[in-house]
């Protein structure tokens, strides 16, 4: 069966991208948000089993969705995709439930390392 | 190809959506090394972008910093596949609170001052532009940078009929730290041939997509 992987960003080519960069093997049913707040719709309607999560933007960004993720209980696999290349961001998004963190510009072969590292491809 | 006549409108909202995006992974870069510096950790804000001729360049930085303003700015030369100089414009509150990051109290020497803001401005400008060059895939070479303006009015900090470019990206930078806030507003000014290189380049990265 399809997984079903949510990407949200506020940039439309930004998730252009990350679609782009999943692997063409992997069945996807994807859903796209362009802040946090959509993002935790879509969530809450079953559309999230992997999410792709940048963090900076507006209306809600990406610490806040994932500590409200949190305190829903978080059934869902996040990866945090973002041009803050702070190592202290990482650690932060990890504390927060993160699996993952990719930098920005995403590539396939990144995105592949972490999905067979969790045993999801 | 030269157009003489762009304004903002005439990059379509794909377009202004890709270099966004492409400024932004620049600022990211910007931010981490300033972070590393002030050894603080930066938010990033989603950085604003406009496109505006030489002309309006000066209404556009008094809408943005308030006409009354006393602003600190400092240049920095780029040539090669882009052809311009990036601007980077302190308010009077940005230099305050940049010496005050840095650990310096009480008056400032104009010495320290503008070495502060060569500084930082140097990495604001080199980071997001080195970014923004590789993701274009593109190669610039940059100048060192010089003291532009030290406490002046906006409104006299550019004369429009002294630039020698067409255009300004106009991005404001916003980078907060845990406890303070840090402003400053980076200018791109480019030529009116690397305003065209520009935009082909945007169309070929996202024809890439």
């Amino acid at each position: 069966m399809a997984t079903k992987v949510l990407v949200v960003d506020d940039s439309a080519i930004s998730r252009k991208m990350m679609i782009r960069a999943l692997p063409k093997e992997w069945e996807v049913e994807i859903s796209q948000a362009a802040n946090g707040q959509e993002a935790l719709e879509a969530y809450r309607q079953g559309k999230a089993e992997v999410m792709f999560l940048d963090l900076t933007m507006p209306v809600m960004d990406g610490y806040q969705t994932l500590e409200v993720l949190q305190k829903e209980g978080l059934d869902c696999f996040v990866i945090v995709v973002s041009a803050d290349v702070q190592p202290q961001a990482e650690e932060r998004v990890k504390k927060l439930g993160a699996m993952a963190f990719i930098k920005k510009p995403v590539n396939t072969q990144k995105v592949v390392e972490i999905l067979k590292e969790y045993g999801i491809l | 190809m030269s157009i003489s006549f762009r304004t903002v409108s005439q990059l379509s909202e794909d377009q202004r959506d890709a270099l966004a995006e492409i400024v932004n992974i620049g600022m990211g870069r910007a931010g981490a090394s300033l972070a590393e510096i002030l050894d603080e950790f930066v938010i990033l804000s989603v950085p604003q972008i406009r496109l505006v001729s030489s002309q309006d360049i000066g209404e556009a930085l008094e809408e943005l910093i308030g006409a009354e303003s006393l602003v600190s700015a400092i240049r920095q030369p780029f040539y090669n596949h882009l052809h311009g100089e990036a601007l980077v414009v302190y308010d009077e509150h940005g230099c305050r609170d940049l010496a005050d990051i840095m650990g310096h109290e009480g008056t400032l020497d104009e010495k320290v001052e503008e070495e502060l803001l060569l500084d930082i401005g140097n990495i604001l400008a080199g980071a997001s532009l080195q970014g923004v060059a590789e993701q274009l895939q593109a190669e610039i070479t940059f100048s060192p940078p010089s003291i532009l303006a030290n406490h002046v009015p906006v409104s006299e900090l550019l004369d429009p009929d002294e630039l020698e470019w067409s255009y300004s990206l106009l991005i404001e930078v916003n980078f907060t730290l845990e406890q303070r806030q840090f402003k400053s507003h980076l200018l791109i000014m480019l030529s009116e041939d690397s305003i065209d290189t520009l935009i082909q380049d945007i169309e070929a990265f996202m024809e890439s997509l």
